[in-house]
């Protein structure tokens, strides 16, 4: 993989910056019934994922489509109960919140979606679809909201303010739209935005500059971000760490730099020979794609999950055993038989 | 000075795209009310033809006027001392007095077009049998009396419909695949039955068995004087086929509704205004009820005009005196004036509500823009 020249330098040494988002062994099944009645077992979308996230960090989480990475999300949002496990969020449980911490929980977190125009409301113009966020959390001023509003669309610079305020979304261009869902997810001035796919459903031209723009709120109110994509090529603009999700776990966990030249987990490293540069060399390269499917998620593969399309497996270890998280070096853990020592 | 000029421009700009948006509406609308001024015409002009048969209505005519006169003055005692050829005579002359007072005399082609020019301008005319219950034969009269039965039956039972289905639609929605919403599912085929066929049961259940219900009619004969004793007699009566016509919409509605709104609450600023933390009544209101609303306000327009049909069958069933009881006996006695004026009120009300729908989009949906496409 190539050097991609927009990519920060951050540093790899353990931070102490305080944590913000604690994932304690969190689990989110979906109960499947046979003919709407019985019980025909569990969608085990999210399996067991551990992870700590700091003030300031920003974190991609890549995997392939129905590996969890959305429902994850989801619980991280509030949107879906965990089936186990806990989500802490300053030293506090997100789903023991009573109504008005849920509200205020709300507001800490930003969200931006994949496809712009869907997630934008039609039959709102800008103005509206940004200042519902601040009626819901109880901004009684007008001006203020309006000065807010402002502030907000010159940040994601949309500007002129006054040629977008009474825009409807389909007067936007695809730029423009994720443009103001960025604005909403920023107008609380959230501490985490969980970035879903953000520019995966737009043209190239613009991918950078909405990528550059993410980047540049990051820095300046020192967000923590959770980018979720299965583009790995993306990931290097404005990530610290890589989780690696496969079938409902984080299969492997490192720096950006670490992961990327040194991939350990044999999953990790099919995903990288599979990811493509922009790059005319590489249009006849050979791309090593791990055969076979992702696993089915409600009858999970014994052992490591990868295990039966993996082609370093360890006969009797990987196929019996779920696999213990390895450290391997710095920061850097893998799930995978293969660093047992 | 480039400033004055520049914003001097601007004014431009805006008066010419004002004037623009009002020359485009008014074009709009008269191309608009041109064509369905000639889908009126067209339908109507159908009816006239079918209600006619074709103009075999007329011969049907020819013939009863025919028998009734020659049978009048054949029995008539006056005439007794008159030879058969004088009588035939006689026969032949106020036959052809009465030909020429309906109009047969001209054929049918003629007499349809200027039924067509009579409907258009809502010049019903005077029925060929019916009579009104103060005894006109003003087809205007006959309709303008039983519009009220009909619309305190249907109005009734099809706002309650309207209104508890769409209810209960969103309520179901909120809690897809749950046991209620399992029940409503499986019970949206009974919709496939008529009223009519619910009418049977319910009559033959609580009049016929449990005599707890009157069978038919509007009111007891005789009616009561007292005007609450009128109104509770009303709504005894109106039980009946209120229900029947409840019962045989209420689950394919709430099914229609609910998987109407499913598919607008799985929309991702659904999912966002959740994730803002919205209410789950805020979400309904603002982002389900309010998409769909140009859906929710057609089918509401449509089911209001809907009352003037009424429902042909269920009314004769429970013996209601509305206006589809009234269009079924003038279909049997071939009373068309009846059948048509009925029909041209319809479509009319119909095409002006059509019209009138096409502004309301444009001011719920900002999407839409009238005209826009030209």
């Amino acid at each position: 993989m190539s050097q991609v020249n927009l990519a920060p330098t951050f540093s790899t040494q353990q931070d102490a910056r305080p944590v913000l988002l604690s994932v304690q062994e969190l689990r989110v099944w979906f109960e499947l019934r046979r003919f709407g009645f019985g019980h025909a077992g569990y969608v085990h979308a999210v399996d067991g994922v551990s992870f700590d996230l700091a003030e300031g960090e920003t974190i991609a989480i890549v995997g392939e489509s129905g590996c969890g990475k959305s429902s994850l999300m989801k619980a991280i949002l509030g949107l879906n109960k965990p089936t186990a496990g806990r989500i802490l969020f300053e030293g506090q449980d997100i789903n023991q919140f009573d109504a008005a911490k849920k509200r205020w929980y709300h507001s800490r977190v930003g969200y931006v979606q994949q496809d712009p125009f869907g997630a934008l409301p039609p039959f709102m113009p800008v103005r509206r679809i940004l200042e519902e966020p601040l009626i819901i959390s109880g901004v009684k001023d007008k001006d203020e909201r309006m000065e807010r509003i402002r502030k907000g669309m010159e940040e994601v610079k949309l500007s002129p303010v006054e040629d977008f305020m009474e825009k409807y979304p389909h007067m936007l261009s695809g730029g423009q739209q994720q443009r103001v869902v960025i604005a909403r997810a920023m107008i609380m001035e959230p501490k985490l935005l969980v970035a879903d796919e953000p520019v995966s459903m737009l043209d190239a031209s613009v991918r950078v500059e909405i990528l550059k723009l993410l980047r540049a709120l990051q820095e300046r109110h020192n967000l923590s971000v959770i980018y979720i994509t299965h583009d790995l090529s993306t990931v290097s603009y404005f990530s610290e760490r890589i989780f690696v999700m496969y079938a409902g776990q984080l299969i492997e966990k490192a720096p950006v730099r670490g992961l990327i030249d040194r991939p350990a987990h044999p999953y990790t490293q099919a995903l990288l020979t599979g990811t493509s540069e922009p790059d005319a060399r590489n249009a006849l390269t050979y791309k090593e794609i791990p055969p076979g499917e992702p696993p089915s998620l409600v009858k999970p593969p014994s052992g490591c999950r990868f295990h039966p399309r993996c082609t370093r497996i360890i006969k009797g270890e990987c196929d019996v055993n779920e696999p213990l998280e390895f450290t391997i070096e710095d920061r850097h853990s893998v799930s995978c038989w293969l660093y047992k020592g | 000075m480039a400033e004055t000029t520049l914003s001097s421009n601007i004014q431009a700009y805006q008066k010419k795209t004002a004037a623009n948006t009002l020359t485009r509406l008014l074009r709009y609308s008269a191309v608009r009310l041109v064509t369905l001024f000639v889908t009126v015409v067209v339908g109507v002009y159908l009816t006239i033809l079918i209600a006619n048969m074709g103009g075999y209505v007329d011969e049907i005519l020819r013939g009863e006027i025919r028998e009734r006169i020659s049978v009048s003055i054949s029995q008539n005692p006056a005439y007794r001392d008159y030879t058969v050829e004088q009588r035939n005579q006689l026969i032949q002359a106020e036959i052809a007095q009465e030909e020429e007072r309906l109009g047969l005399n001209q054929p049918f082609l003629i007499r349809s077009l200027s039924f067509l020019r009579n409907a258009l301008t809502l010049n019903f005319g005077r029925a060929l049998n019916m009579t009104s219950d103060s005894g006109s034969r003003q087809v205007s009269l006959i309709l303008l009396e039983r519009l009220p039965s009909t619309l305190v039956l249907f109005g009734t039972s099809n706002l309650l419909l309207f209104f508890i289905s769409v209810f209960l639609a969103l309520a179901l929605s909120r809690h897809y695949g749950s046991w209620a919403d399992k029940i409503i599912v499986a019970l949206s085929p009974t919709s496939a039955a008529p009223p009519w066929f619910y009418g049977i049961f319910l009559i033959l259940i609580f009049a016929a068995w449990l005599r707890v219900l009157p069978f038919g009619g509007m009111v007891s004969a005789p009616p009561p004087t007292n005007r609450l004793e009128y109104a509770l007699d009303l709504l005894v009566h109106m039980i009946l086929p209120a229900s029947a016509l409840f019962l045989s919409s209420i689950f394919l509605s709430i099914y229609n509704w609910r998987t109407f709104f499913l598919i607008y609450s799985s929309e991702d600023y659904v999912e966002m205004a959740k994730a803002k933390g919205l209410t789950a009544r805020d979400i309904e209101r603002r982002y389900i009820l309010r998409p769909t609303l140009p859906t929710i306000v057609t089918s509401f327009a449509l089911l209001l005009i809907g009352l003037w049909t009424g429902a042909i069958i269920t009314e004769t069933i429970f013996n209601w005196p509305g206006l589809g009881r009234t269009l079924y006996r003038a279909i049997g006695l071939y009373d068309t004036p009846v059948i048509v004026a009925s029909t041209i009120i319809f479509a009319y009300l119909l095409a002006i509500t059509v019209f009138v729908l096409d502004f309301i989009y444009a001011l719920l949906d900002p999407r839409v823009k009238v005209g826009g496409a030209q």
